[in-house]
């Protein structure tokens, strides 16, 4: 989606309206289907590789009350080397702050791949005017940020009022312009799989480049099955306009062998295309520890403590 | 009326589970079959994930409420005493030396569950130094302790072995291979205690199995083995932990003061005297 200017809409709202209220789900087919994708076992090899995939495709994420310049400084540092005494160990996709934030992060990931990406429109809640958010999200991109992640209007969506969040996620894809743009669902508030297609939708409709599960903020994050839900609206987006989105997992991803399960849905259900940090993303802060630890394991044959890896 | 005999499993983070590899072993007493657990390296995975949480609460905790757990413990013991002196007498024990280790079992929880808010006192140190600072030995528990029980069936030494590094503050993994059915009843009354989940989890099987990957576990801290080892395992055990560092204690004392003093890591502390 890259390239694109916003004034090319990219879908109609009266399209986008039709996919909407066409929505409907088989949610045993689906807690099926994903089950058993979850019972593939990877080994060796193959295992390596996916969990310095995994490594390549996080966000490392620190988005508290209590971040400071010394806190980021450190995880920049933890994102660019995970493992210094590991060379073969990759640097992560991106580090994922608050705006307040972006400007030191930008200056540590210097000389590197890392991306900065900004939480914005008043993440977690998104409930203030849009004024503020357009404010908000001003201020990140101002300050270097290259990609946003934004929370859609659950207030408006959950009252149904679909125009609105449409609306704000296209105001905000006009501030963004080339700046890579993450639309926050937060399915956890959304409670249906209908509820998580349609929000998928008219993010995608909107012009999001990449949709996302969670804040990270709630009890209930990414699930395999809300993933399994967006990527077939992605998917479905993709043969109706051409366009390859994204999907980001935040929230509740703890263990490598959990987002190894990610990894075997999106291959199977997506293509290898997807399996690349570009089209897929984790959102993660304790992912990454347990990744770190597991390719030790493999390496050693020993299980590994966390203290013995880099804090972040 | 028909009898129904009890399944036993593993103990673990506050739950009675099975062993994920879905293998059990047969111990036959008294014309009876046991099918128990046969611990595998992944449950020893899971296990320690559950210490290791475990050690954080359990060692969170006031000394005065280790104390009242300890003491609640023996208080379970002595309300099933019946059913223990019936487990012993079914392992070949007669029934005057099954009441006895049950009683003696009772009375060294009472012991320990007393010396949870002075082992302190009495294990750490004001050192001599000849400038104007105090200089202390500040004990600390060194962490997750896998304790493997002694071959004799009997409630006192398993306790024996699990009690010194539990009262300090240490997190144990405790693995039977002889006195598995024992244990396995024993972990009821864990369960009936107040115990955080984790703090003590109570495993059974072959230790052959998973020698390599106890002793290689980088977040099992200290490995004491109170019985003997056949073969080169010692030598295996010792060279695997190693690589991580971990203390391997062979047969340690089980009685008194000195039954505490291998789980223990000294921190020094210099303080001035402000004189």
């Amino acid at each position: 989606m890259k390239n694109m200017k916003t004034s090319d809409v990219l879908m109609q709202w009266s399209n986008v309206l039709e996919m909407v209220y066409e929505s409907r789900i088989d949610s045993v087919g689906l807690n099926e289907r994903v089950n058993s994708l979850a019972t593939r076992s990877i080994k060796k090899d193959s295992k390596l590789e996916a969990l310095k995939m995994i490594v390549t495709m996080c966000d490392l994420t620190t988005l508290e009350g209590e971040d400071t310049e010394g806190k980021v400084s450190q995880m920049v540092a933890k994102a660019i080397k995970p493992n210094p005494l590991d060379t073969s160990v990759p640097s992560v996709a991106a580090v994922c702050v608050y705006p307040s934030l972006v400007s030191v992060a930008k200056e540590k990931v210097q000389n590197s791949n890392v991306k900065v990406a900004a939480v914005s429109s008043y993440f977690p809640s998104g409930q203030v005017p849009m004024e503020s958010k357009l404010l908000d999200t001003k201020y990140a991109i101002d300050s270097g940020a290259d990609e946003i992640d934004i929370v859609i209007n659950r207030k408006a969506f959950l009252e149904g009022d679909y125009r609105k969040v449409y609306d704000e996620i296209v105001a905000l894809k006009e501030v963004c312009q080339d700046v890579h743009l993450k639309t926050i669902l937060e399915v956890g508030d959304l409670k249906t799989y209908e509820n998580i297609r349609k929000a998928s939708l008219i993010s995608l409709a909107a012009g999001s480049d990449f949709i996302k599960t969670s804040t990270g903020k709630l009890s209930i994050g990414s699930s395999r099955q809300a993933c399994y839900v967006m990527l077939k609206s992605v998917l479905d987006f993709e043969s109706m306009t051409g366009i390859k989105a994204g999907i980001k997992v935040a929230g509740g991803i703890r263990d490598a062998k959990d987002a190894i399960r990610y990894l075997v849905m999106i291959n199977e259900e997506m293509g290898s295309d997807w399996l690349n940090p570009e089209l897929f993303r984790f959102g993660a802060s304790s992912l990454l520890d347990d990744v770190l630890k597991q390719i030790k394991k493999l390496q050693t044959g020993a299980y590994q403590a966390g203290y013995y890896f880099p804090r972040g | 009326m028909i009898d129904i005999k009890k399944t036993y499993k593993n103990y673990v983070d506050g739950k009675y589970v099975r062993s994920e590899s879905g293998k059990t072993y047969t111990k036959e007493l008294k014309n009876e079959f046991y099918e128990l657990p046969l611990t595998s390296r992944k449950d020893i995975r899971d296990t320690v994930t559950s210490s290791k949480s475990g050690f954080i609460k359990w060692n969170g905790l006031t000394p005065y409420t280790r104390m009242q757990i300890l003491y609640r413990l023996s208080e379970m013991i002595e309300g099933n005493k019946e059913s223990y002196i019936e487990l012993l007498v079914s392992h070949g024990m007669s029934k005057q030396k099954a009441s006895k280790d049950i009683a003696l079992a009772i009375e060294s929880i009472i012991w320990f569950a007393g010396l949870a808010d002075k082992w302190e006192q009495l294990a750490g140190n004001l050192n001599p130094v000849s400038e104007e600072y105090f200089n202390i030995s500040h004990q600390n528990p060194i962490g997750v302790v896998f304790s493997l029980s002694n071959s004799t069936v009997s409630l006192n030494n398993l306790l024996l072995s699990l009690l010194p590094p539990l009262t300090i503050g240490c997190s144990v993994i405790s693995y039977s291979e002889e006195s598995s059915v024992l244990a396995l009843k024993f972990a009821e009354d864990i369960n009936n205690s107040d115990f955080p989940p984790g703090s003590l989890n109570i495993l059974t099987g072959k230790f052959e199995n998973i020698l390599d990957d106890v002793s290689k576990h980088v977040e099992i801290n200290l490995v004491a083995l109170h019985k003997e080892i056949e073969n080169d395992g010692l030598k295996r055990i010792q060279e695997n932990a190693s690589s991580s560092v971990k203390r391997v204690v062979s047969l340690p004392s089980i009685s008194g003061l000195s039954s505490i003093l291998p789980y223990l890591e000294t921190k020094t502390v210099w303080h001035p005297k402000g004189t």
